[in-house]
């Protein structure tokens, strides 16, 4: 007999509303049915009613953690689409804040999955070194959390000679910390235990299934957008894509512990071979008729954004895919045959980030057509 | 005339109600003051305990209507009578516990076991998907470690040749301690790892691991209900420490420093806090286990250890 596990909207083990419904056979689980919608908050509309100016701060508001990679990839579409060059030292900084935000994400991350296997003080560890690069950030951008760094046409502010060598101290304090963790995670008994051989995506379910970023990669699929689809200043760096064969919630772990490594290889060469110059340039807020997409590497996979301009200051449509919601249909394969309490470190270690995903289509039960609402309807709903 | 009153007095005040209560509050205090410092925290005051059980005390209490049952009411009270009266039966001050000659050995183990069995009880009635599969969980964790803990205990009664604790204590006055007994050592290590099942701790919480089934077998509990429980687990905790140290550690063993006399129940304090410190530590450094692979830890490895000690105290 199997019965139903309800997890979410409210639950411990996410951090945002969503429904899973878990059918369960005793212990194992033997399907599993998504349910999105709770967060959505109407920005892709919200973006076609703002001037691209206005429009660069809702887009970072689409996550809270990987905002600069929101910002930046809304940045690359508008100037793609105007044609505007953007100068080389701004490409570099605008790789450097990249960098330190995927660190910033993957530390996040590595703390909350150690919380999901119950192991607390990995987790308020993991969570203590994080403080250094929101440091950094903060240093670097002046903000802790929504850097709004990428301006129109380059950057809001430069990284000035005396950042260097702070820069410079916090990223050795992190590569040492990074370097004894994943020590830690790979041979520590009870991590092993509950990390090897569980949630496996094979190779080729990850890509018949389209995942993305460090999902992908942990599964042996050799794709990051940063080299396959350079942008910013990647192609004048050289560094290494972190891939691992195993598909297991090991291999994830170990892929966003590399990539942190990688990050901070990266943020040195680009510290070193940044040149100098001007940082923005002049940018005229009405584009002409004209259509762009960028993809970027964003810490969770590839995010990409596509809009349509029409002449004036304002998109005519705005469309942003994020990387978690590319990553639901892998959720499947890791979950059925598992047990219970693989649920949330399994649900995790894609590192879901729902509200970046919320997606709402309204259909009608009966007849299976779908409509879509007016903006004055929309706003109707939840009164 | 005197006999129930003391009766009375021993389950009120000491080393019953008052004394166990106040005592394992702020043992559950400085368990979760030195886990935050392990965790580079800086944590709650010590006698956090003493405010979150008032505060639950003073709150609402809801029962779901699914859930209004008998069980689900009594369960609280059944768990929190059960190991106060197991209190009264270890040795905490000398070697005779307050209530004598009533019970051994083996009603200590049952008793020990009410709380855990009225939370699955609690669990089951509680009509939630939740406090079921935590209770399930509970009913598994149970048979795993309790083997391994029983066999230990009776390795111990096997040495002394009684199943009565105080001859325990008296037999350690005499002869030293169990810990240093090399034949009772696997015995020793088998139920430190019990008592980190029974306790629920890190990493045998399998049965209310938050992120999986939010707070297992006490999901629908609030208010004063709650707080039975809370202190039922605080107690609990006191209990098997108490416990552990009659079998290990020598008991209560008054002593004299500088001409001073400190009482029995002082060594008897120190020495649940180092056991409690011990299972403080295994939980800040371990990451919790699946069901599957808890129960074959105590089957395998502590289960062994535990047989490998009453057969080295047979045969030697």
């Amino acid at each position: 007999m199997t019965f139903i596990i309800p997890v979410g909207p409210q639950h411990p083990a996410l951090l945002e509303p969503e429904h899973f419904r878990f059918e369960v056979k005793g212990e194992e689980i033997v399907d599993v049915g998504i349910r999105l919608g709770y967060m959505h908050r109407g920005i892709e509309r919200g973006l076609s009613e703002r001037t691209y100016h206005q429009g660069l701060y809702l887009a970072e508001r689409i996550c809270g953690i990987c905002s600069h990679s929101h910002n930046l990839c809304f940045a690359q579409t508008v100037e793609r689409l105007a044609e505007v060059e953007v100068p080389d030292r701004a490409e570099y900084i605008r790789a450097i804040v990249a960098e330190l935000e995927r660190i910033h994400s993957h530390l996040l991350w590595a703390g909350v999955a150690a919380h999901e296997i119950g192991f607390i003080t990995l987790f308020m560890l993991f969570w203590r070194d994080r403080e250094h690069v929101q440091d950094l950030l903060e240093l670097t951008t002046g903000n802790r959390c929504y850097y709004s760094m990428c301006a129109l046409g380059g950057v809001r502010r430069d990284i000035r000679p005396e950042h260097l060598l702070k820069l410079k101290r916090g990223l050795k304090v992190l590569e040492k910390a990074t370097k004894h963790y994943v020590d830690v995670a790979t041979s520590d008994r009870t991590i092993l235990a509950r990390c090897e051989n569980v949630g496996v995506l094979t190779k080729r379910d990850a890509r018949d299934l389209c995942a993305v970023g460090p999902t992908a990669r942990a599964s042996g699929v050799d794709r990051d957008m940063r080299r396959d689809d350079p942008y910013a200043s990647y192609p004048e760096i050289p560094f290494e894509v972190a891939v691992q064969p195993e598909g297991d919630v090991l291999a994830r772990v170990v892929v966003r512990l590399r990539e942190v490594l990688e990050a901070i290889n990266i943020i040195r060469e680009a510290l070193k071979k940044m040149p100098t110059g001007p940082i923005r340039t002049k940018f005229k807020p009405e584009i002409p008729p004209n259509q762009a997409t960028v993809r970027i590497e964003a810490p969770r996979g590839e995010l990409l954004h596509f809009g349509i301009s029409n002449g004036t200051n304002k998109p005519e449509r705005w469309r942003a895919r994020t990387p978690t919601y590319a990553n639901f249909a892998a959720l499947k394969p890791m979950f059925v045959g598992g047990s219970i309490a693989e649920i949330p470190i399994v649900l995790a270690s894609i590192d879901p980030c729902m509200c970046c995903t919320d997606r709402v289509t309204l259909v009608e039960v009966a007849t299976g057509k779908s409509r879509v609402l007016t903006m004055e309807e929309l706003r109707r709903i939840p009164k | 005339m005197t006999e129930p009153l003391s009766f009375l007095l021993a389950y009120f005040v000491f080393p019953g109600l008052l004394f166990t209560g106040t005592m394992s509050l702020l043992f559950v205090g400085i368990d979760r003051k030195v886990a935050a410092h392990m965790q580079n925290r800086i944590g709650p005051p010590i006698w956090q305990e003493f405010f979150d059980v008032g505060k639950l005390l003073g709150k609402e209490d809801i029962t779901p209507a699914p859930a209004q049952s008998a069980v689900f009411t009594l369960a609280p009270l059944l768990s929190f009578g059960a190991i106060v009266a197991v209190m009264l039966l270890l040795p905490v001050n000398s070697a005779e516990p307050a209530l004598v000659l009533v019970a051994d050995l083996i009603v200590i183990i049952y008793l020990l076991n009410i709380p855990a069995i009225s939370l699955m009880l609690g669990g089951y009635s509680s009509a939630s998907p939740f406090g079921a599969l935590g209770a399930s969980r509970y009913v598994l964790q149970l048979f795993g470690y309790e083997f391994a803990f029983i066999i230990a205990a009776l390795s111990v009664a096997i040495r002394v040749g009684s199943l009565n604790l105080t001859d325990f204590v008296n037999y350690q006055a005499l002869h030293g301690w169990f810990l240093l007994d090399w034949r009772l050592l696997p015995a020793l290590i088998a139920s430190v790892i019990a008592i980190q099942g029974k306790l629920l701790r890190v990493p045998f919480d399998i049965p209310e691991a938050e992120v999986e089934i939010v707070h297992g077998p006490l999901t629908e509990y609030s208010g004063p209900k709650l707080a039975l429980m809370r202190i039922a687990y605080d107690i609990e905790i006191l209990a098997v420490a108490g416990f552990m140290t009659a079998l290990f550690l020598g008991g209560p063993t008054p002593f004299d420093i500088a001409g001073v006399h400190i009482p029995g129940v002082v060594s008897f304090l120190i020495k649940c806090l180092a056991i409690v410190l011990l299972t403080t530590t295994i939980r800040c450094v371990t990451a919790r286990l699946r069901i599957d692979q808890a129960v074959k830890f105590f089957w395998t490895f502590a289960a062994t250890l535990a047989i490998m000690s009453f057969v080295l105290v047979l045969v030697i």
